[in-house]
């Protein structure tokens, strides 16, 4: 054969070289491809817990949200109707201390009165008493006057 | 500074000697024929190794046979000791074995995970036999021919049988790869292509032997056998070693991920089926 081409010495290549590759494949390829695929697939996981762990947390940040959203209104609806009833109670206060206020004016007023008029009665009571005595330390002196003036005041009695 | 001028000295007393001992070896070195040398690093005619008393053969088979041993070894221990240490966070020789098996699983092109672990295995060994098959060259590994002679084991791939073993069987796996995967097309897109064994072959057997031939001529010499064999013998392995196995696993990923992509269905019988299915 030119060359010195030899089939034989070519199937004893490929035969050293099939062992060769076998052997490889068993002893090296596979069991490092077997180790990377198997690190690619743990960080795959990972990669993967760690996506579904921020989609929850978002989830959650969201739900939170919402929750804090919806409290806040509800505060803001408490603080006007807060508002609103201490308004209310406000003003029946001021109402209720506008009619105490009245009513003591009235008692006061009628109090007042009644003082006023006791103190005429009084005053009246004391100035003929005042009179009376005048008239009989007078009359102690003039029976005469004193039995005029009492015609007088019964007369005058009558009339008022 | 006196430090460099120590070694500057240093460096030009070696090639002060160098050249003595060149200008003293003079020009007539070498023995025997430099052509008859050349002729039987190509052909392997006259230095022949016994193979276990069965057959003489050439040495590149030895070669083979001993860089198929050591790589095994080596792969045994490497699987005994080192891949059960494995750890998540790669070592530097975890990452060395990761990087070498996934560069030549790259290789293979196919991205496809049912096509690639064949071709991927395949490429990751053509590449490791032909990066290393090179590099054994460098060892200078003895071996005694029939004649009695001792000899330097060549690169495996400098023999044109292995050469033409490793481009057919190259040929054969994407050939077998189409018709798996692709059936009548991918054979059809294979045998087009059927110079790709013959092309394979001598490319590879062409490139080892260039650097066998060149590496044989300084040698011849005992004038060149000073400060040259550097370059010519490590970096231009080195190079071809590296040059040699990316051309060959990217030629093989490139033609098997061509041959067994399954074809587009054409638009005649797409607007048939569809005939077909309005009819139904």
């Amino acid at each position: 054969m030119p060359l010195n081409i030899d089939w034989q010495q070519i199937l004893l290549h490929l035969l050293n070289f099939a062992i060769l590759a076998g052997g490889l494949y068993f002893l090296l390829y596979k069991p490092v491809k077997d180790f990377m695929g198997k690190r690619e697939q743990q960080y795959r996981e990972m990669d993967e817990q760690a996506r579904r762990d921020r989609d929850e947390a978002a989830a959650l940040r969201k739900s939170a949200q919402e929750r804090l959203d919806a409290a806040q209104e509800e505060i803001a609806q408490m603080r006007i109707k807060a508002g609103d009833e201490m308004e209310a109670d406000k003003q029946q206060m001021i109402a209720e201390a506008r009619a105490e206020a009245r009513r003591i004016l009235d008692t006061a007023g009628k109090t007042a009165d009644q003082r006023a008029r006791k103190a005429l009665a009084d005053s009246n009571d004391e100035i003929r008493d005042l009179a009376l005595e005048a008239v009989r330390k007078m009359l102690l002196n003039d029976e005469d006057a004193l039995d005029k003036f009492l015609d007088a005041a019964e007369g005058g009695q009558g009339n008022g | 500074m006196k430090q460099h001028r120590k070694g500057l000295l240093l460096w030009l007393a070696v090639v002060a000697a160098l050249l003595a001992l060149c200008l003293a070896v003079g020009p007539s070195g070498g023995h025997g024929d430099v052509q008859a040398a050349m002729r039987d690093a190509v052909l392997h005619d006259q230095n022949r190794v016994s193979l276990f008393g069965f057959k003489d053969v050439n040495p590149g088979l030895i070669s083979a046979m001993t860089v198929t041993a050591l790589l095994l070894a080596a792969a045994a221990l490497i699987r005994a000791l080192v891949i059960p240490r494995f750890t998540l966070v790669p070592g530097r020789f975890q990452l060395a074995l990761e990087t070498v098996v996934g560069l030549l699983d790259g290789m293979a092109g196919v991205r496809e995970a049912g096509r690639r672990t064949f071709i991927g295995a395949y490429v990751f060994a053509a590449g490791v036999y032909i990066f290393c098959g090179t590099l054994f060259e460098l060892f200078g590994f003895q071996a005694v021919t029939t004649g009695g002679h001792p000899i330097a084991l060549p690169a495996p791939l400098s023999d044109v049988n292995a050469a033409i073993a490793m481009g057919c069987l190259s040929y054969l796996v994407i050939l077998g790869g189409g018709v798996v995967h692709a059936g009548a097309h991918g054979a059809g897109a294979a045998l087009k292509d059927f110079s790709l064994p013959i092309s394979m072959s001598f490319r590879l057997f062409g490139a080892l032997l260039s650097g066998l031939l060149v590496t044989e001529l300084v040698y011849h010499y005992a004038a060149l056998s000073y400060g040259l064999p550097v370059v010519v013998g490590v970096l231009f392995t080195l190079l071809h070693a590296l040059v040699q196995t990316y051309v060959l696993t990217m030629l093989v990923g490139m033609y098997y991920e061509e041959v067994t992509e399954t074809p587009a269905p054409k638009p005649k019988k797409e607007k048939r089926a569809a005939r077909e299915r309005a009819d139904a």
